[in-house]
């Protein structure tokens, strides 16, 4: 089984019911499924197949699913690409993963300067005809071990690794994650997150695989447009990073409105803080607030908390999902006692292959059957995981995972900057927001809005400092490591 | 007026087109469609409001007919500002 499997179950179960609708309209999945056929088999007729790469430069939107599903069902690993980039990040993905096409919009080929080059080919989804296509042919089943897709994440060295994951990965995570939030066929979703982060595009998996329905909003910009839809859709679930529901309380008017029709929200990408969770509660009395956690190297999923529990154990990110092995252990792989801090390992047919041409970077985490997370934890008397911090120092913000390394090399860039370091601050909308404390290569000091244009130049907009320190000195350890705990 | 607009220009070219007055910046470009802002930039759009014109945005406003297109937030701001 794989997820296009399930996928076909649902669609032969509901043919008429709504899978998807965006923008341009509403999709059934009798329709979606025969859509997603006709663009695998045209990818196929052009050679594309098993062992193969197609990378996706789309928003959400019906015509990303099809792509995505369209490539799986041709046999190739689909590679979703962020539609926030630079061109700088998005041609060193297509130089190192080297796909055998590209599907874009117009919108974005011409953003991001792509046209059509000897190794790959540009289907403009948009407007191409030329991969459609109707002929019988047969495509090739998958093998468990297939590569389905690959996600690319921000890699503490700056770069951004692609995290490989086969149909079995995937299989096994939407099965356990729609045991736990109990999802059927009679669920219902707004989904704000981006599918081609692994949170976003568990929500999709999950959904297709039961036949509930997705309304797609392709960001979350104004959330009051988002609050009317899941209003006149009487939506079932909700799913949001901090920020989101920062965004919901502080923001929108979402504390103003009923919602009876929502059965349960959850919460993943960095704990939800007490207070923010109590008002939640409060402006959702009868709906289950469920607490995640995991990482695109997991296919997304590791642990949750069960609903109810997060007033008797607030700041937990729970236990471990069906069908994953956690366990927190110090230097020596040993279990450490509760209340001592170590890191958190896990085990599990949801943990990836490996990072895509990176097996040094894979060997340093995949160690004897265990995926070593990087982030620290404790664990009390019962079990319940508590996460102290990440051992690498990506910051989060928003839905964003970002390397401050990154941004570092950026500023460094410039002439008038001799020393820099990026830290992340506590906020109560994004979670973290990006603070680049900056030492002056001499008495002239820094010109913040040249500094400022130069990162938005060559930086993602998520990716640009919200403020700019300027400082005589950054605080070192005697090996003259900077301290960022003491910039935080 | 126009001078208004001027000032919500400049912000945006400043602030979410790295400085460049592109052409493609119509005063009816949809900032959602053309990708030109994000729910970061949302946040910044109305601190700069509020800072700027000395207006409270008020939840309920924070809809895209107020402040999608630069036509939209004169419109707005006239309306805020009676």
């Amino acid at each position: 089984m794989s997820l296009l499997d399930l996928f076909e179950e649902s669609a032969s179960r509901f043919p008429e019911k709504t899978a998807l609708e965006d923008r341009s309209g509403s999709i059934s999945y009798s329709s979606l499924s025969r859509a997603v056929e006709t663009f695998g088999k045209g990818l196929f007729q052009q050679g594309i197949s098993k062992g193969q790469r197609v990378a996706i430069l789309l928003g959400n939107s019906i015509q990303y699913v099809i792509s995505y599903l369209g490539v799986m069902k041709s046999g190739a690993a689909a590679v979703p690409l962020n539609t926030d980039n630079t061109e700088k990040n998005i041609r060193y993905i297509l130089e190192t993963c080297r796909p055998s096409a590209l599907v874009t919009s117009k919108r974005f080929a011409k953003r991001y300067g792509l046209g059509e080059t000897e190794d790959i080919s540009l289907i403009l989804a948009d407007e191409d005809s030329t991969c459609m296509s109707s002929k019988v042919v047969t495509l090739p089943e998958p093998d468990p071990q297939d590569l389905a897709c690959i996600i690319y994440t921000s890699g503490t060295t700056g770069r951004p690794k692609g995290v490989m994951l086969s149909h079995e990965n995937i299989e096994a995570n939407t099965r356990s994650i729609i045991s736990y939030l109990n999802l059927g066929p009679g669920d219902s979703i707004v989904a704000v997150l981006p599918f081609f982060y692994s949170y976003g595009s568990s929500i999709l998996h999950t959904h297709l695989a039961v036949g509930a329905s997705i309304y797609i909003e392709d960001n979350f910009i104004y959330p009051n447009k988002v609050l009317e839809r899941m209003s006149r859709e009487q939506t079932t679930g909700f799913a949001g990073v901090p920020s989101t529901f920062a965004m919901l309380l502080y923001r929108s008017n979402f504390s103003k409105l009923d919602w009876p029709h929502l059965r349960y929200v959850t919460q993943a990408g960095g704990a939800m803080a007490p207070a923010t969770a109590r008002q939640l509660k409060e402006v959702l009395p009868k709906t289950e607030l469920f607490i995640m956690y995991g990482q695109t190297e997991a296919t997304a999923r590791l642990s949750y908390l069960e609903p109810g529990m997060f007033l008797e154990k607030p700041g937990s990110v729970g236990k471990a999902i069906p069908g994953v092995e956690l366990r927190v252990v110090d230097k020596d792989g040993k279990e450490v006692m509760p209340g001592e801090t170590g890191e958190i390992i896990a085990r599990g047919k949801n943990i990836m292959l490996g990072y895509w041409g990176q097996p040094e970077e894979t060997a340093k985490i995949l160690r004897d059957g265990w995926l070593h997370t990087g982030d620290l934890a404790t664990v009390d008397h019962e079990g319940f995981i508590y996460i102290k911090s990440r051992k690498s120092e990506l910051i989060k913000s928003g839905a964003h995972r970002i390397s401050p390394r990154e941004i570092e090399d950026v500023i460094l860039e410039l002439d008038s900057v001799s020393e820099v370091a990026v830290v992340g601050q506590p906020d109560r909308i994004l979670g973290e927001r990006i603070v680049a404390f900056v030492v002056p290569r001499d008495n002239a000091g820094i010109d913040k809005k040249e500094l400022l244009r130069h990162c938005r130049k060559n930086l993602a907009s998520f990716k640009v400092p919200h403020k700019i320190e300027e400082t005589d000195g950054l605080p070192k350890t005697s090996s003259g490591k900077i301290k960022k705990y003491l910039l935080k | 007026m126009s001078q208004v607009r001027e000032q919500i220009r400049e912000f945006i070219v400043e602030n979410f087109l790295m400085g460049e007055d592109s052409d493609d910046l119509k005063d009816d470009s949809s900032f959602l469609e053309e990708g030109i802002i994000d729910s970061t930039g949302v946040l910044e759009l109305v601190e700069f409001l509020e800072d700027t014109f000395e207006i409270k945005v008020d939840d309920e406003e924070l809809i895209p007919e107020n402040l999608d297109s630069i036509n939209n937030l004169c419109t707005y701001l006239e309306k805020k500002r009676k």
